[in-house]
């Protein structure tokens, strides 16, 4: 019988084994880079169909309303709602009544249709995430949302992965505020000249209190959030 | 190396035309500016490139096109939208689940209700707690009744009797027409057949029918007709009039043929009072338990529970009462033709009812004649029940009626023009005497208000115009319960389809100016109250009944006894050749009426256990004496693989493989015949035969149809007396019941610990003298007070944190108690202490508190469960728990996460502790055991699982984590309870009968049965374990809402009583209690301290939260076969090899 693979044919498996080594590598850390909840969600900002801006009406510099004007059900539900059309014209009926960027909010105030707005935060389906629970026990708005009140569009700040959400419930002090202080995004608990590290330290000061006093016992089980 | 720019050729007209891809959103949307960008060939900026070579000029391509919206942008994250309301409803807000009250018109009576809406789709039934009677408790029916109102087979048009489709518009102008029509010849060829109703609403319209139209018929008929009791108490007093049991009061109950606290009229009130009487604190209490005494043919859930149980063909009960009356009466003679034993049972019963005298109560079934009703109100008025433990009240609102047989008979006389059918389904239920397919044909026409198209709205001949009736859940209406009080029927959204109440129509045709549902019931509100203010009707809806609204009791009795001289009922002799028939109400669809919905179908019969079918029950005698009768051939063939057998006795009532191959027979009575599988069944008289109705129905929906056998074409009547005179015959066919326990003995094991009374008061240790633990070193020690000194056992707090002996490797789990505020502290800031200063160390601010999870138990009363299953459909309900269907039953794959098994015992062991006979008992005791998963400390599921997808929790709950869930199924089999089930197929996606079709059939659930499901429950897909969960879902929204309501405090723990899971809310008997085991002043704590209490497979140390209290029997030794303990001790000490003296003295009883 003559030969039928050539002699470099006895390096085909090791470069083969090499190969498949060297794609998984590759391929896992792509993934791990590319394809997780930190590369995928964090910076995702889509276009609106009214071009709301957080940092005019919730803003300081702008109009200062409380998060609560709008989303008026989140200390009470598991969502902290998108308020509905009416809630937009309570001022623009007489508020820029004719700008035609707002002309989706009239028209679905007239039809009866609603505003398709996109979302931008969104957890699956098999996660049960309840807004009153964190809102009414010191957790603020800006911790897994970001500096909202700061944005022209909102974007998706935080990574919302099964880490980030553990991260806080293993350490609630590093991330809870007293209850008046929940809706004021900009609060620090330190004085504004301290150093990020003294933030931190004051921050894990004060809210070691308050998981002292209010018995703060996130649930760090599977039923907590997967039901 | 420099390339030659690359030019994109310009689109051609073609292309233009050719199929459209789109690369974008904004594309799609045709925005000018994205035109605008694409008509430039290049991107800008590209032409300024000083170097144009390939690989620039790519990134700025990619990267403009990436800025535009195109390209992997829309791979980041799909695209979703929020749609928020326009104008948002009041009250409505999205996550949360807002509560109306109303009732579920059942028959005669109203059930209240409480509805659990989200976003106005009701999701789950509750009952109404504002009504004591029934304490919140609901019945099977009205659990299942939700499904109803999203049933896709359900009518959606109005259309008339060509099939054109109707506007409501057009509807109310015919319903217009008519009411003129008819007005000038005083409503002479007018006629209205509707189903028996409590709405003073619509009594009220019924009287101005009547009085429009004068000449016009009023027809009411139902198929199963409980009204004999009410027929007699108006007969005897002289006034309408009905009976209300009240069992709390009742010591010694008779019931003949009554099954009082099932399927009967206020069953759910009398289950509730019955389990009352049943419910002991502890052994001092023990002797005080009621009694219940049952002479019936059928086994019914009433006689599963009693203490002493009479098999009796239904048509010599008449002639028993005579018997026992006659021991309590004067002017009565004891019949001839009893045995011995059965004449000392009928004395010795009288004797004990006579010794409580106003605490007594004799119950006369629905079935039983208006005589044997008014002997039984003779014997009740001697003994002074009457007015103690049974009042009678003045029924109002009761409209005067026609039957159906009348009906029939004037229309076969052609003397009906118009008919209008409100509801019912006559052609399939109606009693066969009034022959109704024919009579409904003769009207010229037929007007139907209907809920779908079923066999009325259908029938062959003359073509009804078809009104499409609304669903309870989403129409106006109100009603009374049995007792009289006034409830409302509010619905929760518009009709889903157009859609008319029963009451909506009468107005329309009697051109009442108010015809909205709304108005109707508001003025009727009015006039019953005397009270027109918004405010008061508010406050009724609110509450859900109107208080203090409930009949009066009619005082004083009749003077003489009703004379009884006349009566004097025979004693039949039944045989195989003279079988008597006994019609009975289905458990899975009433009269047919539930036939398309899945729960019901699938929810167990509480006895039989069959599922999806309605097998005909026959007696063990019967059975035997039927295996001469068997046909050869049937016989020889293999059509019960292959076995000689006939199935019919116990060695081969082992179904083969899960499958209950049943013989299908042929039941002959007055020249009628009908087919139907037959199933035997312990307990039925011997030649009774049990016929189950409500199945067969030939247009039932896609779930409906094919269930079942239709046995209405024999019956007489619809009060469901029984007839005799029946002959039976094997055809020789097969045909399989999907059955879901088979199994009926616990072989000797103590699942199910049953004492007498006697012996209760006497050894009330004697729980924890059962089972395998009680032989072994004890699983908990005990512990020497720390106040006292002395040894004492543990409390349950203390169960929870103990270690198990012997190295165990399991842990509790970590209920850390701080003292000081500084030293929790310390333990969230490693490394610090309280003395860096950084804190105020104000020795004032140092309190001392407990911070502990709460520590979620359950515990199940046997004494107060009657095994009625409303808590299996609730559990269904609540959990988003699929319907797999009859195939998958067979298979073993039924979802339910809650089950009854209900185990028969009977009285003859041997010594080896294996049943005297090989063959099916006759007399037997029921026991029910309700079997959830029980939540283990130390789960056996929990560490066997490859991916750690189910956990034990802080809580004490043994979590399941559906994605993490790959199907290794290990937990389910290493379970001791069986109590995981696994979604084999893709039950919740795909298509009941397409389930093995996978991705190539229809998918999706049906958008109707959407709506029901529960937002706050996963629902899961296929491959997935899942298993109860305590209602994890409702411990968190309570947990959630306390925290809310108390922000910025540290009261996190949730008061006691305050979460119900969904089986304890629904159960009518109140036999389930939940809550928190470490607090020692709740409920829950306070019964497993019980010496009643018990883990069941205790022996196996997985340290179950669920436990369950034993079961206490009442008997009388005096009865004849008097036992002196419950069969299943009496097997389990035979099989344990305790001896074979039972009970006569005192080492029957192991005393540890």
């Amino acid at each position: 019988m003559a030969n039928i693979f050539s002699r470099s044919s006895n390096w085909a498996p090791i470069k083969i084994i090499i190969g498949i080594f060297f794609l998984a590598t590759v391929v896992t850390s792509a993934v791990t880079y590319y394809a997780t909840p930190k590369y995928l969600r964090v910076g995702y900002q889509p276009q609106q169909p009214v071009p709301f801006d957080h940092s005019w009406h919730a803003g300081k510099d702008g109009l200062g309303l409380d998060c609560r004007f709008c989303h008026n059900n989140v200390t009470k539900s598991e969502h902290s709602n998108v308020p509905p059309t009416s809630t937009c014209m309570s001022c623009h009926s007489v508020i820029k009544s004719n700008s035609p960027k707002l002309a989706p909010v009239r028209e679905s105030l007239q039809s009866g249709e609603p505003i398709e707005w996109v979302k931008v935060h969104k957890t699956p389906d098999y996660v049960y995430f309840n807004h009153s629970a964190h809102v009414n026990r010191g957790v603020s708005c800006v911790e897994c949302h970001g500096r909202v009140d700061e944005m022209q569009t909102v974007r998706h700040d935080k990574s919302h992965s099964m880490a980030f959400c553990l991260d806080c419930h293993r350490n609630p002090q590093d991330h809870v505020r007293p209850i008046e202080h929940v809706f004021d995004l900009g609060w620090q608990p330190a004085s504004g000249s301290a150093t990020p590290k003294e933030q931190k330290q004051a921050q894990r000061e004060l809210g070691a209190e308050l998981v002292a006093d209010w018995k703060i016992q996130p649930p760090k089980s599977c039923f907590g959030c997967h039901r | 190396m420099k390339r030659k720019s690359y030019h994109t050729k310009p689109t051609t007209e073609a292309e233009f035309k050719g199929p459209n891809y789109w690369r974008s959103l904004d594309e799609l949307q045709g925005a000018p500016e994205f035109q605008e960008w694409v008509d430039q060939e290049f991107a800008e900026g590209a032409s300024d490139l000083s170097a144009p070579d390939r690989r620039n000029f790519l990134k700025i391509m990619a990267a403009s096109f990436g800025l535009a919206g195109v390209g992997m942008t829309g791979c980041r994250m799909p695209e979703r939208r929020i749609y928020p309301y326009s104008k948002q409803p009041e009250y409505i807000i999205p996550g949360v689940a807002t509560y109306y009250s109303t009732s579920m018109p059942f028959g005669r009576e109203n059930i209240p209700l409480v509805v659990e809406t989200h976003q106005a789709r009701p999701t789950k039934v509750e009952g109404n707690p504002s009504y004591t009677l029934n304490g919140g408790g609901t019945n099977l029916f009205a659990q299942v009744s939700i499904l109803d109102l999203y049933d896709p087979d359900r009518a959606r048009k109005h259309h008339d009797s060509k099939g054109n489709f109707l506007s409501s518009k057009d509807v109310e102008a015919i319903l217009a027409e008519k009411a003129s029509n008819f007005k000038d010849t005083g409503g002479s060829g007018l006629a209205v057949l509707a189903e028996p109703s409590s709405s003073p609403t619509r009594a009220r319209l019924v009287k101005a029918f009547k009085a429009a139209f004068p000449k016009a018929i009023w027809a009411e008929y139902e198929a199963v007709d409980f009204s004999n009791s009410s027929k007699s108490a108006s007969k005897l007093l002289q006034q309408p009039s009905r009976p209300v049991l009240r069992l709390e009061k009742a010591k010694r109950i008779l019931s003949f043929d009554s099954d009082f606290s099932g399927f009967d009229v206020h069953g759910t009130a009398n289950a509730r009072a019955f389990a009352s009487g049943r419910r002991i604190k502890s052994a001092k209490e023990a002797t005080k338990m009621s009694r219940l005494y049952a002479v019936e043919s059928n086994l019914s859930l009433t006689g599963a529970n009693a203490d002493h149980r009479l098999r009796l063909a239904s048509t010599n009960i008449p002639a028993f009462v005579n018997l026992v009356a006659s021991h309590i009466l004067v002017d009565i003679k004891a019949p001839d033709g009893f045995s011995k034993e059965q004449q000392k049972w009928a004395e010795k019963c009288a004797d004990d009812l006579k010794s409580k005298k106003k605490q007594s109560l004799i119950v006369a079934g629905s079935n039983l004649s208006v005589e044997v009703h008014s002997i039984v109100y003779a014997m009740n008025e001697k003994l002074g029940a009457n007015s103690s433990t049974v009042d009678y009240v003045a029924a109002t609102e009761v409209s005067e009626s026609e039957s159906i047989q009348s009906l029939a008979s004037k229309l076969n006389k052609q003397s009906i023009e118009t008919l209008f059918i409100l509801g019912g389904n006559p052609i399939y239920n109606a009693p066969g005497s009034a022959q109704w397919s024919i009579a409904q044909s003769k009207a010229k026409e037929i007007i139907r208000l209907g809920y779908a198209e079923d066999e009325t709205s259908s029938s062959k001949g003359k073509k009804p115009t078809f009104i499409v009736q609304s669903h309870y859940l989403e129409s106006w209406g109100d009603g009374r319960t049995w007792d009289g009080t006034y409830v409302p029927v509010q619905p929760m959204l518009e009709p889903l389809f157009q859609g008319f109440s029963d009451i909506e129509v009468l107005a329309h045709l009697t051109s009442d100016p108010k015809t909205n549902g709304n108005d109707l019931v508001k003025s009727t509100f009015a006039k019953l109250t005397g009270n027109s203010s918004s405010r008061a009707f508010s406050k009724w809806l609110s509450e859900g009944v109107l208080s203090k609204s409930e009949y009066k009791q009619i005082s004083g009795s009749t003077g003489d006894s009703p004379s009884n001289k006349d009566f004097s009922p025979r004693v039949t002799t039944l045989s195989k050749e003279n079988l008597e028939l006994r019609f009975v109400p289905s458990s899975h669809t009433w009269d047919g009426r539930y036939a398309n919905n899945g729960w019901a179908q699938e929810c167990p019969h509480p006895i039989t256990k069959v599922t999806w079918d309605n097998p005909i029950l026959i007696s063990a005698k019967l059975a035997e004496e039927l295996e001469d009768v068997i046909p050869e051939a049937w016989r020889m063939s293999d059509k019960v693989f292959g076995q000689s057998l006939n199935q019919l006795v116990r060695r081969t009532n082992e179904f083969n493989r899960g499958r209950e191959i049943a013989p299908i027979a042929e039941i002959t009575v007055d020249g009628q015949t009908i087919k139907g599988p037959l199933h035997v069944q312990p307990g039925i008289a011997d030649y009774t035969l049990i016929l189950p109705l409500g199945h067969g129905r030939t247009k039932a929906g896609r779930v409906g149809e094919g269930t079942g056998h239709d046995f209405n074409p024999i019956r007489r009547s619809s009060d469901s007396s029984a007839i005799s005179g029946a002959t039976i015959r094997l055809t020789g066919d097969t045909y399989k019941l999907a059955n879901t326990q088979e199994h009926w003995s616990m072989e000797g094991r103590a699942i199910v610990r049953e004492a007498t009374a006697e012996e209760y008061s006497k050894h009330p240790e004697f729980t924890s003298t059962l089972g395998m633990e009680s032989h072994s070193p004890k699983l908990y020690p005990k512990i020497k007070d720390v106040n006292t000194g002395k040894w004492r056992e543990m409390t349950e707090a203390e169960k929870v944190k103990h270690v198990p002996r012997g190295n165990s490797a399991y842990h509790p789990p970590n209920f850390t108690e701080i003292e000081k505020k500084s030293d929790r502290l310390e333990l969230l800031i490693p490394g610090r202490t309280s003395r860096d200063g950084l804190f105020d160390d104000d020795p004032d601010n140092d309190e001392v508190t407990q911070t502990y999870h709460q520590q979620w138990g359950m515990v199940v009363d046997f004494n107060t469960c009657i095994g009625c299953n409303a808590c299996v459909v609730a559990c269904q309900s609540e959990n988003n728990i699929p319907v797999v269907g009859k195939d998958q039953v067979l298979r073993g794959r039924e979802m339910h996460w809650m089950r009854i098994d209900r185990y028969f015992s009977n009285n003859a062991y041997r010594e080896d502790g294996k049943p005297d006979k090989m063959e099916i008992p006759d007399d037997v005791q029921v026991s029910f055991h309700s079997m959830m998963c029980q939540q283990c400390d130390k789960a056996p599921c929990e560490s066997v699982c490859p991916v750690n997808a189910t956990v034990q929790d802080e809580q004490g709950l043994n979590t399941m984590a559906y994605n993490r869930c790959i199907g290794t199924r290990y937990c389910a089999n290493n379970c001791p309870y069986k109590v995981r089930r696994f979604n084999f197929l893709d039950y919740n996606k795909r298509q009941e009968g397409h389930f093995y079709e996978g991705p190539l059939g229809p998918s999706g659930v049906n958008e109707l049965h959407q709506m029901q499901k529960n937002p706050d429950v996963s629902v899961r897909m296929r491959g997935v374990m899942e298993k109860c969960t305590f209602c994890v879902q409702r411990i968190q929204e309570a947990k959630i809402n306390h925290k809310a309501k108390n922000k910025g405090s540290g009261d996190v723990l949730v008061p006691d009583g305050t979460i119900q899971t969904a089986c304890q809310q629904s159960c009518p008997t109140d036999a389930i209690t939940f809550g928190d085991i470490l607090d020692e002043k709740s409920k829950v704590s306070e019964l497993k301290s019980s010496d009643r209490n018990y883990a069941v497979l205790g022996y196996l140390d997985t340290r179950p939260r669920t436990s369950y209290l034993s079961k206490i029997r009442n008997p009388n030794p005096e009865m004849p076969n008097a036992y002196l303990q419950p069969f299943t001790r009496k097997e389990y000490e035979s099989r344990n090899g305790h001896g074979g003296n039972h009970g006569n003295n005192e080492d029957s009883i192991h005393k540890n």
